[in-house]
């Protein structure tokens, strides 16, 4: 009796430490949150709603997926929002670089990236960099050249100051001595009229935006900016073929939880993501959407965070762009 | 393909059993959710977006457009009934549509909503289906010096829509210029009038501003007396609930302006359904013969701008699917389904998809007729709503706004902000300054400075790029808009002495 008794506790205390390092014995059990710094429509939202969809079709996760909008503040609300619930198993935020250059640049955004628990990378944004079909660079290089040799007359159409679009830039002309204008304008509609209206000379667009233009002979693309080439465009050179070897910061798309949750909770929500990456419907999304699959689990994904975070903040400073931390 | 045969082609395609039951949803949807405040198409599209993975995507598009332009019908009503505006681009029409509402025309009002949005929303159709391409490359032509020089032409309108100060009118507008300028600046990063809140650092949405100056300021303005006001007449019999053939001829003029005016801003990707309702407003009360009625419940100031918002959307069709560039929120949502369902927008859409694009512009021509259907019988329900009494009225525009306010951000902070925004309007109201420019200047403020600074950014400093041949066509405009009233003065005291010395 007694010796039944106690191999059962042993033997049950033998499958605990087993179960232990998976870790993955947490499983929500009432609906969970995930936050976006977007309102409804906005890039981070719809990718959000996508998701969980996703996730539903592949039966991923037990319980229901809300998609709570938190706008404003270029993140900053969703991030304070986050922190509020600090320790909570059932809420995550998808985060995008947007994340990181706003607490740089703005003190009201208390919340930087080191303040959040890292889960897991989804996927990088790629982005190419485009002219009118009748322009006359037919190069990068060509355009490099044309900025040396008229400082501040050619221009580029592009978001906010702080956006990847003006790293490039900026990086760019770090590395050559070239000057080109940068033009900021709230909506992607807004920057890409100006190009095919002829009022600015390049800019910076993703791949899925630019395809179409090309096909129809509006646009010609003369480098990406990505490590190494994408599917779609095999016969585009990369930022350092095109012979500018420059430091690309990536744009990514991540998944954070709040400081402090349970690691059995992390765990289990990493573990989520990994599932959903290698499902046949986010493989279509991310093709139909012309997006970077790089997938990564939290532990990279802090470092990366980091380092985007000190790429940033280094080309802000080289820029004159004040800087808050 | 040619347009008669694509048409014809169109209506096959939209005729079908499933695609007019999408069509009906839609614009149903639509309609409730203009009806509601803070609720708009963009939340709307976006949220059931998941649900139309399972649709056929013709159908889909039909019903997601359905709700796009149904939404502007439904934005009126509460802006006529409650002083609380539906949707942003109804803001406008609070200002005759709650006078005429007030002096027991809500029936009238809420019918030539419903008849301007069919004859300009079906202008729009017509405009996007016959001059869409040539259009498109109008509209590139259009960039930041020319939104600049298009903005003050809208700014100028304050004149015309001050009371009897000018002064007080002009400082309004500048403080809706002050708000306009608040959040993180695009071109430096800056945080400008953030008072360190988190929330402030997206700038301030002008709905809520718009909700609070308009409904909570006159809720309270109202609530003052200690007398219950008197309840609104709401005349008897379907016949009195519909604009009289009078009002139809007052509005002749009324809706080529907001067709015209509509569609044409609305191709532009930078401007907007809003700007659409203030300029054709603006126009319509600077032609008119007897502007002194405009903000008095003159019909004409809901025909033009509830009109112009409805062919805004035809316009802004216009750039989506010819050249794959969303000029607003909803087109980049609508953009997105595009693609989410295997489609490629981009300037060879309509070759590429002729199905699509011809299916919807005949579901257009077809939602826009049940939107008719549907809403001119609504007009005798929802004019019921004006017999409640004080007591059920004031906490029914408080808490409509309340809502509305909450579900736009989903943000106690919003709330508060609605709240100062409501004593301010009172404030406003008391000490007779008018509201309206305070909101204009909030519109066209944060798209007039971005313009502004783009254009000399553009030319490295030469404040020449404003003297291109459009600008200066709107610039003259706007200036002809401020001196024309003065000269009118200054002809009328000339005449006084004249008088007065014979």
């Amino acid at each position: 009796m007694l010796t039944r008794g106690i191999r059962s506790i042993a033997l049950s205390i033998a499958a605990l430490a087993l179960a232990a390092p998976a870790a993955a014995q947490w499983k929500p059990t009432k609906p969970v949150d995930l936050i976006v710094h977007t309102g409804p429509g906005g890039g981070s939202d719809l990718l959000a709603r996508a998701m969980v969809t996703m996730i539903e079709k592949e039966k991923l996760v037990p319980v229901r997926i809300n998609v709570i909008n938190k706008p404003g503040g270029n993140g900053a609300v969703a991030a304070a929002a986050l922190v509020e619930k600090k320790g909570d198993p059932n809420t995550i935020g998808l985060i995008t670089s947007v994340w990181i250059a706003g607490p740089l640049t703005s003190s009201e955004a208390k919340v930087t990236v080191h303040d959040l628990k890292p889960i897991a990378q989804l996927m990088l944004e790629p982005a190419v960099i485009v002219v009118r079909a009748d322009s006359p660079y037919k190069t990068l290089k060509d355009f490099i050249e044309a900025a040396k040799a008229k400082p501040g007359a050619l221009k580029q159409s592009g978001g906010s100051v702080t956006s990847r679009d003006n790293i490039v830039r900026l990086s760019l002309q770090h590395a050559t001595g070239a000057k080109w204008a940068y033009v900021s304008f709230q909506g992607g509609g807004e920057r890409l009229a100006a190009l095919l209206g002829g009022h600015v000379d390049i800019m910076v667009i993703e791949p899925q935006e630019a395809g179409e233009q090309v096909r129809a002979g509006k646009l010609r693309v003369l480098a990406q900016l990505t490590d190494k080439r994408l599917a779609g465009w095999a016969d585009v050179p990369t930022l350092k073929e095109a012979g500018y070897d420059v430091a690309l910061t990536p744009q990514i798309r991540a998944v954070v939880a709040p400081p402090d949750q349970p690691s059995d909770a992390s765990a289990y929500w990493q573990n989520t993501f990994d599932a959903l990456r290698k499902t046949e419907s986010w493989k279509k999304y991310v093709h139909d959407n012309q997006l970077d699959d790089e997938f990564a689990d939290g532990a990279t994904l802090k470092k990366t965070m980091v380092e985007i975070e000190r790429q940033l903040k280094e080309a802000y400073t080289q820029a004159g762009i004040k800087t808050v931390r | 393909m040619d347009i008669v045969s694509g048409l014809l082609h169109g209506f096959q395609v939209a005729l079908t059993m499933n695609n007019l039951v999408m069509c009906v949803v839609g614009v149903v949807l639509g309609t409730v959710i203009g009806v509601l405040p803070g609720l708009g198409p963009p939340a709307t599209i976006a949220m059931l977006l998941p649900l139309t993975m399972k649709l056929e995507p013709t159908g889909a598009m039909i019903m997601l457009a359905g709700i796009y332009y149904g939404a502007k019908y439904g934005g009126s009503t509460t802006s006529i009934l409650l002083n609380v505006p539906g949707e942003s681009s109804s803001v406008v029409t609070c200002i005759d549509g709650y006078a005429m509402a007030r002096k027991g025309r809500a029936g009238p009002a809420l019918g030539m909503a419903a008849i301007a949005s069919f004859i300009a929303g079906t202008f729009g159709v017509v405009a996007l289906m016959l001059v869409a391409p040539p259009l498109a490359r109008l509209s590139l032509a259009f960039s930041a010096p020319e939104y600049f020089a298009l903005m003050v032409l809208g700014l100028a309108m304050v004149v015309l829509l001050s009371g009897e100060s000018l002064t007080k009118a002009l400082l309004a507008m500048f403080v809706g210029l002050w708000i306009a300028s608040m959040g993180t600046d695009i071109f430096s990063a800056t945080s400008r009038f953030t008072f360190d809140q988190v929330e402030l650092m997206g700038g301030i949405d002008f709905i809520i501003v718009a909700i609070g100056v308009f409904a909570v300021g006159e809720v309270l303005g109202n609530m003052e007396p200690a007398k219950a006001p008197d309840m609104l007449p709401v005349p008897k019999g379907l016949r009195n609930l519909m604009p009289t053939w009078e009002d139809m001829r007052k509005c002749r003029f009324a809706f080529v302006n907001g067709s015209v005016v509509g569609f044409l801003i609305g191709i532009l990707p930078g401007a907007g359904s809003t700007i659409a309702s203030f300029m054709s407003y603006g126009i319509e009360k600077a032609v008119s013969k007897h502007p002194e009625e405009f903000g008095h419940g003159a019909i004409e100031g809901v025909a033009a701008p509830e009109g112009a918002n409805n062919a805004e959307t035809g316009g802004a069709l216009v750039p989506l699917l010819t050249l794959g560039i969303p000029g607003s929120g909803t087109t980049a949502i609508l953009l997105a389904a595009l693609i989410l369902w295997g489609f490629k927008p981009g300037p060879l859409f309509i070759q590429d998809s002729p199905q699509l694009f011809w299916g919807l512009v005949a579901s257009m021509y077809i939602g826009n007729v049940l939107l008719l259907i549907l809403n001119l019988p609504l007009v005798a329900v929802f004019a019921q709503l004006l017999k409640l009494p004080a007591y059920m009225m004031y906490p029914l525009i408080l808490g409509v706004s309340i809502v509305g306010v909450y579900t736009s951000a989903n943000s106690m902070f919003q709330l508060g902000l609605l709240c100062v925004f409501g004593l301010l309007g009172y404030l406003m109201r008391k000490l007779d300054y008018p509201t309206a420019p305070l909101v204009l200047g909030l519109v066209l403020g944060d798209l007039m400075e971005k313009a502004l600074r783009q254009s000399l950014m553009m030319s490295q400093g030469s404040i020449s790029i404003l003297f291109r041949p459009i600008p200066s066509v709107l610039l003259i405009l706007a200036a002809l808009l401020l001196i024309v009233p003065l000269f009118r003065k200054f002809n009328a005291a000339r005449l006084q002495v004249i008088d007065r010395e014979a």
